[in-house]
C-alpha cells in the first residue's frame, strides 16, 4: 500500500519534470504527455447523489494539456472518416472543425493551440485511438479544483477570481496556445482560461434545462431520484462549466469547445494516435 | 384592416352574436371590475399570414400593433457577448440579447401567438436561455430555449396577459447572467391598443459589479464577491453612464406626451425611478393595468417595469434619477430628457435674480453701506452710527459678548453697562484694534480670556460698532469717530498679522 | 418479416434510381454508430438490427423499481394505440444501461415476466462505453449511484426505418398522440 503510493508520487513527480521541460522548450509532443493524478476526495458542484458530498476519485491519467489542432489533424488524416466533408450528422453538426483551412489542413497560427469546434462522439473517438478515454466530470472537477498550490484551492477568493476572468472575455478573441498558464498543483494546465472541455459523462449531468427548478424535480421526467442539485452555488467557475456541458449535445461543436484525454490509472494510453 | 372592418360590419348585419368572442376587447370594456387576466386573455386562433415583430434597440419602442385581432407574430432574438463601454474608457464583457443593454424591446398584443427564435452566436463563449415573464408556462420559456453557443432553440406561446414585463436569462449562474446584462422589456398591449402620445421610450436600470473601482479605466471583469455582497459599481440606465447623456439624451418638445416604459433589470436593486423637475401624471405601477396619478418617485423591482407618462410644459434638461441618490451621483444612475421649446413664464420663470444672500444680515448690511456713503459725505448721524454698527455687532462681536451685550459669566465680560468699557472710550478703540489679553475687572468681576485684535475692520466699522455698544443696553456715551481710530490705529501696536 | 424488407428494398429501389441510397443511411440516421449489442437470447446484432421498420427505442435498466416498469407500459400502450397493420410494421428495442446487472438471462427473464412479444420487441446489452455512446446519439441521460441504481431521463424514440430520431417523447403511462401521428406514417 505504501509502496504503491511512493511509487505514484515518484512517476508523477517524473512526469511533471518532464512536461515543465517540453512546454517551454520544445514543441508539442504528437500527443499531449499525461500526469499522473493521485485517487483522493472532492466536495463536487455536482453531487454523485442527493445527500451524498463527496465523491471519490481513484487514481487515473490527465494530458497535461488540451489537444492540438496539429494533434487532432494527424488523428483526422489516419481517421479519414472524422474529416468534417465525411462525418455524419449524427455525430458532429454543421460547424465541425469549421475553422480549419479545408477537411485535412489547418493554418500555421492554429498548431498549437487546442482544437475546438469538435464534438463529443469526435473527441471521444480520438481519445480512443490513443487508447485513452474522455475524463469524467468529476475526474475534471477533481483536478480543475487544485490551485497553483493547494489540491483545493476553490475557496481561494483571488484564484477564483482570476478563473473568472475568463469568463468575463468574449470569445471574439484569438485562442492562446496550449501550456501557456502557470503548471497547477498536479502539473496540469489550461484547466482553467483557455476553452471548455468535454467530459466522457455529458450525457449524465441531469441537470434540467432551467437550472432554477433543481430543488422540485420532476418524479417521471428522470428515473430515480430525479435531476441533481448543483452544490456549492458560489462556485460560478464550476457552474458554468455545468451549464455549458448541459447545453451540449453530443454531436454539437463551438468555438470554444475543446477537450483534453484521461486513461485509468495502470493502463497506459498510446501516446502516438 | 379594411377586410376585417367589412367582415365585422357582415357579421353585425346577420346578427352572429356567436362571433362576438372573437372580439373580446367589447367584453373587457364592458367589466370595468378588472380585465379578466389570463382567463379572458384567449383571443382564439392567430389570424393571417404570421407578422415578423419590430425588434428595437433601447431608448427605441417600436410602433403600436394597431391591430384588431390576434396574430401568429415571429420574434427572432439573437444573443451575443460583446465588449462596450459602462463609462467613458471602461469597457466590460456585456452578455446581450440583440446587442444592446437592455435588450431589444419587443412588442404584441394580447392573445397573440408569439413564435420565439432564440438565436445563440457562434461567437458565445455561454450558453444561454430566455425567461419572459408575459410567458403562461413553466420557467417562463427558460428550459424551452436553453442554446448551446452556434445554436438555435424556438417555442411558443401566446400572450395571456397585458402588461409590461422584463425577459432575462435564465442560466446558471442566473444573477451572473442578468448582473452581465441579459434582460429587456416585452410589451403586450391590450387588446384595444394604448392610448397614441407624441413619444415613446425606453429605459431600463441595472446594477453592475466590476472588479475595479468606480470609472477606474479599462477592461473591467465581473466582479461575483461584489455581486453576491449587493454591491455594485455601477448602477446605470440603459447600459452605460453615458447611454443618455450628452449627445445621447432623449430628445422631446414641449407640449408633448411622453411615455416611458422603464423596466428594472437588476440583478439586485430596487429603483426609486424619478425624473427631476416632473410629475408623472400617470404610473402604470409594476406594469400593470390600473394607474396611479400625479406621482413624483415609483418603486420599480428588480425584474419589474412601470409606464409612466408625464406632459412637457417647460422647455430644459430633466434628469432621469434612481433617487435612491448616490447611485445617481456615485454610480452613474443619471439620464438626461431635453426638452426643446418656447419659454413658458406664467408656468415656471427660470431665474428673475441672482444676487447674494447672507441670511438675516441682508437687510441690516444696508445700514451699513448707508453710513459709509454718509461718512463719505460728511453728514453721519449718531443714529446711523448705531444702526450700522448693529449689523457689524452681529456676526463679529455677538459670538462671544452675545447678541445683548452680556457676555458670559467668568468667560467673556459683559459690554452692557460696562464700567470698563464706559469709563475709557480711548482704550475701548484700542482694544478692539489690538486685541486683549491677561486679567480685567469688569464690573467687579475679574476675567482672563483672550481677545483677538479686529484689525481687519476698517475706522469707519470701529466707530459704529463703539458707538452702538456704547449707547445700547442702556449705556449712554459718547459717539466714536473714524478719526479716533485712526489715530488709534496708528499710534499703537499690534501683534503681527493680527488682521485675520 | 423478411417479406417486409423485401418490400421495402423494392419500393426503395424502385423510387430511387441508385442502389448507394439502400447501403447507407442519411446523415443524422443512429445506425452510423458502430455499437455491438447482445440481445435475450445471447444473439450479438448492431444497433441497426431493425433497420427498415420503424423503431421505438429507449433505455433502461432491469432492476428499476419505479418509471422503467412504467416505460415497459408506455410501450405497450403505444403499441395498442396502433392499427394492425402499423402494428405489423412497428419495432422495439430496449437497451440497458446496467451491463452489469443485465445479463441475457436477467433480459429474457424480464422479458417473460413482462409478457413481452419477442417476435416485435428486443431486449438488448452492451458494454459501458457502447452505453454511452448509444445514449448520446438518442440524447438520453443517464447516471450510476453510488448505490448501484441508475438515474436516467425516460425518453421513448421513434427511428424511421433509416434510423433517424423523427420523434421523441417523455410521455409516461400514456401514449403521446405527436408520435403516434408519426408512427402512423412509416
Amino acid at each position: 500500500m505504501r509502496t504503491d503510493a511512493l511509487r505514484l508520487m515518484a512517476a508523477s513527480l517524473l512526469l511533471i519534470g518532464s512536461t515543465t521541460d517540453a512546454a517551454g522548450t520544445r514543441a508539442i509532443a504528437d500527443a499531449p504527455l499525461q500526469i499522473t493524478i493521485p485517487a483522493g476526495e472532492l466536495a463536487s458542484v455536482l453531487p454523485p447523489a442527493p445527500g451524498v458530498k463527496t465523491v471519490r476519485v481513484a487514481a487515473f491519467r490527465l494530458d497535461h494539456t488540451p489537444v492540438t489542432n496539429e494533434q487532432f489533424s494527424r488523428f483526422v488524416a489516419e481517421h479519414p472518416e472524422w474529416r468534417r466533408d465525411r462525418v455524419a450528422g449524427v455525430f458532429a453538426d454543421g460547424s465541425y472543425l469549421s475553422h480549419w483551412r479545408s477537411a485535412t489542413e489547418i493554418e500555421p497560427h492554429q498548431r498549437n493551440q487546442p482544437v475546438v469546434y469538435v464534438s463529443w462522439f469526435a473527441a471521444n473517438a480520438y481519445c480512443e485511438s490513443r487508447g485513452a478515454r474522455l475524463p469524467t466530470w468529476h475526474e475534471w472537477e477533481y483536478v480543475a479544483a487544485a490551485s497553483a498550490t493547494e489540491q483545493d484551492g476553490r475557496n481561494d477568493d483571488e484564484w477564483r477570481q482570476t478563473i473568472l476572468g475568463w469568463y468575463s472575455k468574449s470569445a471574439r478573441h484569438s485562442l492562446p496556445e496550449v501550456g501557456k498558464t502557470p503548471v497547477n498543483y498536479y502539473g496540469v494546465r489550461d484547466l482553467h482560461g483557455v476553452i471548455w472541455e468535454w467530459v466522457d459523462d455529458v450525457n449524465a449531468m441531469l441537470v434540467s434545462s432551467d437550472n432554477r427548478e433543481q430543488s422540485s424535480p420532476d418524479a417521471l421526467r428522470f428515473c430515480g431520484p430525479g435531476a441533481l442539485t448543483m452544490e456549492e452555488k458560489e462556485n460560478y467557475a464550476t457552474l458554468m462549466r455545468i451549464a455549458m456541458l448541459s447545453s451540449m449535445q453530443a454531436n454539437y461543436t463551438s468555438k470554444t469547445m475543446g477537450f483534453r484525454c484521461a486513461s485509468d490509472f495502470g493502463t497506459h494510453g498510446r501516446n502516438k494516435p | 384592416m379594411k377586410r376585417s372592418l367589412v367582415l365585422l360590419a357582415c357579421v353585425a348585419a346577420l346578427g352572429m352574436s356567436a362571433c362576438t368572442k372573437q372580439h373580446a376587447p367589447q367584453i373587457v370594456q364592458v367589466a370595468e371590475a378588472d380585465t379578466g387576466g389570463s382567463r379572458r386573455g384567449d383571443f382564439g386562433p392567430p389570424i393571417g399570414e404570421p407578422i415578423r415583430a419590430v425588434l428595437t434597440s433601447p431608448p427605441h419602442v417600436p410602433p403600436p400593433t394597431n391591430r384588431t385581432h390576434p396574430a401568429r407574430v415571429i420574434v427572432e432574438l439573437e444573443v451575443t457577448e460583446v465588449d462596450m463601454e459602462i463609462a467613458e474608457g471602461v469597457t466590460y464583457t456585456f452578455w446581450t440579447f440583440g446587442g444592446t443593454v437592455p435588450g431589444s424591446f419587443i412588442r404584441v398584443r394580447q392573445g397573440d401567438t408569439v413564435e420565439f427564435h432564440l438565436k445563440n452566436h457562434p461567437d458565445s463563449k455561454m450558453p444561454h436561455n430566455i425567461d419572459l415573464h408575459g410567458v403562461t408556462g413553466p420557467g417562463g420559456g427558460a428550459a424551452s430555449t436553453f442554446t448551446a453557443p452556434g445554436h438555435k432553440s424556438t417555442f411558443t406561446f401566446k400572450a395571456l396577459n397585458q402588461g409590461l414585463y422584463v425577459y432575462h436569462c435564465a442560466t446558471a449562474p442566473v444573477g451572473m447572467h442578468v448582473a452581465n446584462g441579459m434582460y429587456g422589456l416585452i410589451l403586450v398591449e391590450p387588446p384595444q391598443g394604448l392610448p397614441p402620445v407624441d413619444r415613446e421610450f425606453y429605459v431600463m436600470q441595472g446594477d453592475f459589479y466590476t472588479v475595479g473601482k468606480y470609472r477606474e479605466k479599462g477592461h473591467q471583469p465581473f466582479d461575483m464577491q461584489k455581486a453576491i455582497d449587493e454591491h455594485p459599481t455601477y448602477v446605470v440606465f440603459n447600459g452605460a453612464e453615458t447611454a443618455l447623456t450628452g449627445p445621447k439624451a432623449l430628445k422631446a418638445k414641449t407640449n408633448e406626451t411622453i411615455r416611458m416604459y422603464v423596466g428594472n433589470g437588476g440583478p439586485n436593486l430596487v429603483s426609486s425611478f424619478h425624473v427631476i423637475g416632473e410629475i408623472f401624471d400617470k404610473v402604470q405601477y409594476e406594469g400593470g393595468t390600473r394607474f396611479q396619478e400625479n406621482v413624483q418617485t415609483t418603486l420599480i423591482p428588480a425584474g419589474g417595469a412601470a409606464i409612466v407618462e408625464f406632459h412637457t410644459e417647460v422647455p430644459g434638461n430633466y434628469v432621469l434619477v434612481d433617487h435612491s441618490i448616490f447611485r445617481a451621483f456615485n454610480k452613474g444612475a443619471l439620464a438626461m430628457l431635453e426638452v426643446d421649446g418656447p419659454e413658458v413664464p406664467e408656468i415656471f420663470t427660470g431665474k428673475l435674480q441672482d444676487e447674494v444672500y447672507i441670511g438675516d444680515k441682508v437687510a441690516s448690511l444696508a445700514s451699513v453701506a448707508t453710513a459709509v456713503q454718509a461718512s463719505a459725505q460728511g453728514n453721519l448721524t449718531v443714529a446711523q452710527q448705531i444702526e450700522a454698527g448693529s449689523a457689524l455687532y452681529k456676526g463679529t462681536c455677538s459670538v462671544c459678548h452675545q447678541d445683548d451685550g452680556a457676555g458670559l459669566p467668568n468667560v467673556f465680560p459683559p459690554l452692557a453697562k460696562s464700567d470698563y468699557l464706559m469709563s475709557n472710550p480711548q482704550r475701548a478703540i484700542e482694544v478692539v484694534l489690538n486685541g486683549l489679553s491677561g486679567p480685567v475687572t469688569v464690573n467687579g468681576s475679574t476675567y482672563n480670556s483672550v481677545m483677538p485684535p479686529m484689525s481687519q475692520l476698517n475706522d469707519d466699522e470701529i466707530a459704529n460698532i463703539l458707538t452702538y455698544a456704547m449707547n445700547n443696553w442702556g449705556n449712554k456715551g459718547p459717539a466714536i469717530t473714524a478719526e479716533q481710530v485712526a489715530k488709534v490705529r496708528a499710534t499703537t501696536k499690534r501683534a503681527e498679522g493680527a488682521a485675520h | 418479416m423478411n417479406a417486409y424488407v423485401r418490400l421495402l428494398l423494392c419500393a426503395t429501389l424502385l423510387a430511387t434510381p441508385a442502389l448507394q441510397a439502400v447501403a447507407s443511411h442519411p446523415a443524422e440516421s443512429v445506425y452510423h454508430l458502430e455499437a455491438s449489442l447482445t440481445n435475450q437470447t445471447g444473439d450479438e446484432h448492431g444497433l441497426d438490427i431493425y433497420s427498415g421498420n420503424p423503431v421505438l427505442i429507449t433505455m433502461f435498466y432491469g432492476r428499476c423499481p419505479m418509471t422503467c416498469p412504467l416505460l415497459i407500459d408506455t410501450l405497450k400502450a403505444i403499441e395498442r394505440s396502433t392499427t394492425a397493420e402499423q402494428r405489423a410494421r412497428l419495432r422495439i428495442l430496449m437497451i440497458s444501461i446496467d451491463p452489469e446487472n443485465d445479463t441475457p438471462e436477467a433480459l429474457l427473464q424480464l422479458a417473460k415476466q413482462r409478457r413481452i412479444d419477442l417476435t416485435r420487441w428486443t431486449l438488448a446489452r452492451a458494454d459501458e462505453r457502447t452505453v454511452r455512446k448509444i445514449a448520446a446519439v438518442l440524447g438520453i441521460q443517464y447516471r450510476k449511484l453510488p448505490n448501484g441504481a441508475y438515474n436516467h431521463s425516460s425518453v421513448i424514440a421513434l427511428l424511421d426505418p433509416n434510423g433517424v430520431v423523427v420523434a421523441r417523447s417523455s410521455m409516461i403511462g400514456k401514449a403521446d398522440e405527436g408520435m403516434l401521428e408519426k408512427i402512423a406514417k412509416y
